[in-house]
């Protein structure tokens, strides 16, 4: 009898234990953060994506991405919010999300992660919390700089016409005044 | 006592099975793949074999769950050469421990032969700490080499952290067969200026041919009819530069000019010698 029982305990942890691996279902959030410019330039827009994926089998409930990691010392909203919540996100779809920001100071600048938690099925009460993909560290270039190489530079093309004006100016005033004098208005003919 | 004997040997024939289950669920599933399909058709060279037994010794943690997204392209095995790929790796952490994500790697490989290398991306470095119950997601990106458009490839992607004990752990998140395929652009630069140079050499060798066919006909129609000399015409001489009498002199009588005969011209001739 004991063998029986012992015998049966062990078939079916062997049969059970597999399903188990499989049974973990809930929503699985990938949560991804880029920042979209190609320069970054003090006092100047840049745009932050966030791209949430819903890869698990079951929606995500009060999804609540916050993101701590600009201080505002160093950088300013212009438009979009940090914080954002969602009341449910559907399984095999995706979010995205952009905040516009201004940095205040150049210098180089860790893009670090983000924060998201959500609640896995509405039967749960434990939030899961996850960070978000980071984008590393970027060098804020300071506006002086950036202008120097990609402003139309108007007032020094200006400023160059003017001091180019008296060594072409002078010499086309001679050469005027000689011609005017000796070029006498030819008598039309016929 | 015999019967004891053979309820043990059967007690034994249970358990040995469950035992080897038990042992293959530790493995992660990815990680069975690889092993599959390196020690598969090539076990032959002792280089294989020794990868085979380093990449045996770091297994991954059986408190790591990884997922892998593509987000670029969404099919997986389907993969444009020389176009960027983006994978978003996400990593949940359901142990008591702390890991310590260190570097993602990916690599294609010859399908046959995994230990074959052919082409490596850039590691990338993350060096984050995953709290014990915590998510985390890393990106990554490659671009498969230009070359290898139409071929199937191996392509691994390995994650490697450590926890909080210093145990290293590693985990194949991804590892398949995948096709480079040649990206399907509309119409790139190079086919549309080919295209409008053809046309170009069309037009200016059909311009050329009408220009010979034309050059050819006139030449028949022009040549019998004889162009007249009609001579100078009244209209067309300029008379500015003769001097005024001359012309008084012509306007008066067109057809005897001073000059007609040989002895008015001597009468003028004396008669001017006499003035001056």
């Amino acid at each position: 009898m004991k063998f029986w029982v012992a015998a049966s305990l062990i078939l079916a942890s062997v049969y059970i234990l597999p399903s188990y691996e499989e049974e973990e279902s809930g929503a699985r959030l990938l949560v991804s953060k880029n920042i979209l410019n190609q320069y970054l330039v003090e006092g100047k827009d840049l745009t932050v994506e966030y791209k949430i994926f819903n890869v698990g089998s079951r929606v995500a409930f009060d999804v609540v991405l916050n993101d701590n990691t600009f201080p505002e010392s160093s950088f300013s909203v212009v438009s979009g919010n940090l914080k954002v919540t969602w009341e449910r996100i559907a399984p095999n779809s995706n979010v995205t999300h952009a905040v516009i920001l201004r940095p205040l100071k150049p210098g180089y600048y860790n893009f670090t992660a983000a924060e998201i938690s959500y609640v896995v099925s509405e039967d749960s009460n434990e939030r899961t919390i996850g960070y978000t993909s980071y984008p590393g560290e970027g060098g804020i270039v300071p506006q002086k700089d950036f202008d120097r190489r990609f402003s139309p530079h108007v007032l020094d093309w200006l400023v160059f016409a003017f001091m180019t004006l008296p060594s072409l100016g002078i010499p086309f005033l001679l050469w005027y005044s000689s011609k005017s004098k000796y070029d006498q208005p030819k008598p039309k003919k016929n | 006592m015999s019967r004891i004997l053979r309820n043990f040997i059967i007690l034994l024939l249970l358990v040995m099975p469950t035992t080897v289950l038990f042992f293959e669920q530790a493995l992660s599933p990815n990680e069975i793949l690889s092993e599959d399909s390196n020690s598969g058709p090539f076990p032959s060279s002792k280089h294989t074999i020794k990868t085979e037994e380093e990449q045996a010794t770091i297994k991954p943690s059986p408190d790591a769950d990884t997922f892998i997204l593509f987000t670029k392209p969404n099919n997986p095995l389907e993969l444009p050469a020389g176009k960027p790929v983006r994978i978003l790796i996400g990593f949940t952490n359901k142990g008591n421990l702390d890991f310590f994500v260190d570097t993602l790697e990916a690599s294609l490989r010859y399908p046959q032969d995994y230990s074959y290398f052919l082409q490596n991306f850039t590691s990338v470095t993350y060096n984050t700490v995953i709290q014990p119950h915590r998510q985390a997601t890393f990106e990554y990106g490659f671009v498969p080499s230009e070359a290898f458009s139409a071929r199937p490839f191996g392509l691994t992607i390995s994650l490697s952290y450590k926890d909080s004990e210093g145990t290293v752990f590693q985990s194949s998140v991804f590892n398949e067969t995948i096709q480079v395929v040649e990206p399907d652009e509309g119409l790139d630069g190079e086919t549309f200026f080919l295209y409008i140079f053809l046309v170009a050499i069309v037009i200016l060798l059909l311009v050329g041919a009408h220009q010979i066919v034309t050059s050819f006909g006139r030449k028949h129609l022009t040549k019998p009819r004889q162009t007249v000399e009609l001579g100078t015409q009244n209209s067309d001489v300029d008379y500015d530069w003769l001097p005024k009498e001359t012309l008084q002199g012509l306007n008066k009588s067109p057809r005897r000019s001073p000059k007609q005969s040989p002895r008015q011209r001597r009468n003028l001739r004396s008669k001017g010698a006499g003035e001056e």
